[in-house]
């Protein structure tokens, strides 16, 4: 926005300088119009009444008031004009009625609250793949890790998101995560047994990692809580999957399966930490 | 937006997953304690700049109950009555400060989730409330960090 205010108070000042009557570029900038005598076209405010929410039938009924008053009109020479408004109004009408719904806070940097808080693990495959590791390396080691480590990483998590948010100096997150994802799949994958104290240390520090990730984009939230809210459920719920998933040991080669699952979550991580460091 | 009723909410719903430990014989006394005490504090009127501070007390109480369940043995019944009346304070305290009084309608009858929460515990399965709880805790601790910075989502919008 700051980049935009320079050309804006331009504008304000002296209107457009090669002399254009004011049809900007984007219909959205009509209330940047510097010159009041320049009246936008009947599309352009048809776009700015779209982009601000006008009910559909408003712009139906002054279409055909446009249509209406050709066809009634005495003055033959105006008729030619006017017929080119009320079709122009016309199309306008169809269009209208094919868009849909204006989008608020698009492209503000405001993601929104809980929908997107809750969608924002499930859209990067770093972070999801980590969580239902999470729960299936859980599962793979039994009581009392199969629920010691889902408590510990939202916990550990939400410290981690505290420190991105009081943006206190950490090592790179990227590689942490990539780390997280690399190590978590190898340990399915080759069904290692970790002493308790050490699945819960290695758990709590990849928390950390993701909980920063998490935290440095939580403050430019609309709705900050329910973001958090969202996303810390949906982490949740992805532990929950990891654990299901978990639940295929106890059937005849179920062991085989996870891990290989295992491996291929290993795979991915080697992947997202080649990305994190080569990048 | 600050949540509108979503902290006093998060708040009886850890109360509820907290009183699922307590004996039953507590819950009635226990949730009018809650209800008395919430609507006691929500017609106090305190000072603007007090408000992050009873937010702040708003969360450090989910904390607290969410911690209550690890409680070997359980809850007892005056442990139970004292959450209660906490819990009760704070939220009404938060919804006097930054809020409407619908919104305790909104976030007292989360309490009730001591009920199914109660069967839960019974069935042996009360290790599935201390993973939600721990949730809560989460959530809490972001909810407590976030006035860290100065964040738009705090800035009134259209909405308020």
């Amino acid at each position: 926005m700051q980049g935009l205010e320079p050309e804006i108070m331009s504008r304000s000042r002296s209107g457009y300088e090669d002399g254009r009557k004011c049809r900007p570029e984007k219909p959205h900038a009509n209330h940047l119009c510097p010159n009041e005598n320049a009246r936008p076209s009947m599309a352009e405010d048809a776009s700015y009444i779209e982009k601000t929410h006008a009910p559909k039938k408003l712009v139906i009924s002054a279409a055909l008031s446009s249509i209406r008053t050709v066809f009634h009109s005495g003055r033959k020479r105006l008729a030619g004009k006017l017929a080119g408004r009320g079709a122009l109004a016309l199309t306008t009408a169809v269009a209208m009625l094919a868009a849909g719904p204006a989008e608020a806070h698009m492209g503000t940097g405001l993601p929104g609250g809980f929908a997107s808080g809750f969608l924002h693990p499930l859209t990067g495959f770093d972070h999801m793949l980590a969580m239902v590791s999470v729960g299936l390396w859980g599962a793979f080691l039994g009581r009392p890790l199969i629920v010691a480590l889902p408590v510990i990483f939202p916990t550990v998590m939400a410290f981690g998101a505290f420190l991105g948010i009081a943006n206190v100096p950490f090592p790179p997150v990227e590689i942490g995560i990539g780390l997280s994802v690399l190590i978590l799949g190898c340990a399915i994958a080759a069904a290692w047994r970790a002493p308790v104290w050490a699945a819960c240390l290695i758990v709590a520090i990849f928390g950390l990692f993701h909980g920063y990730a998490h935290g440095k984009e939580l403050p430019s939230a609309a709705d900050p809580i329910g973001f958090a809210v969202g996303f810390v459920l949906s982490t949740g719920l992805l532990h929950v999957a990891g654990i299901g998933i978990g639940l295929l040991n106890d059937r005849p080669g179920g062991i085989a399966v996870t891990r290989t699952l295992g491996g291929l979550v290993g795979v991915a991580g080697l992947y997202f930490l080649a990305t994190a460091i080569f990048k | 937006m600050r949540g509108g009723a979503l902290p006093p909410a998060l708040l009886c719903a850890a109360l509820g997953l907290a009183l699922s430990f307590a004996p039953r014989r507590i819950y009635p006394f226990a949730l009018i304690v809650l209800v008395l005490g919430a609507l006691a504090a929500s017609f106090l009127s305190f000072p603007a700049v007090w408000q992050d501070g009873l937010f702040l007390g708003c969360w450090a109480s989910i904390v607290l109950a969410a911690l209550l369940i690890h409680l070997p043995g359980g809850i007892g019944a005056k442990l139970a009555l004292a959450v209660a009346l906490n819990s009760g304070f704070w939220a009404g305290a938060v919804i006097a400060t930054a809020g409407v009084k619908l919104d305790l309608a909104k976030a007292l009858p989360l309490a009730l989730l001591c009920l199914p929460g109660a069967w839960v515990v019974s069935t042996k399965r009360g290790i599935a409330l201390k993973v939600v709880a721990s949730w809560l805790i989460a959530v809490s601790i972001l909810g407590a960090a976030l006035p860290l910075v100065p964040t738009p989502g705090y800035k009134p919008d259209h909405m308020d």
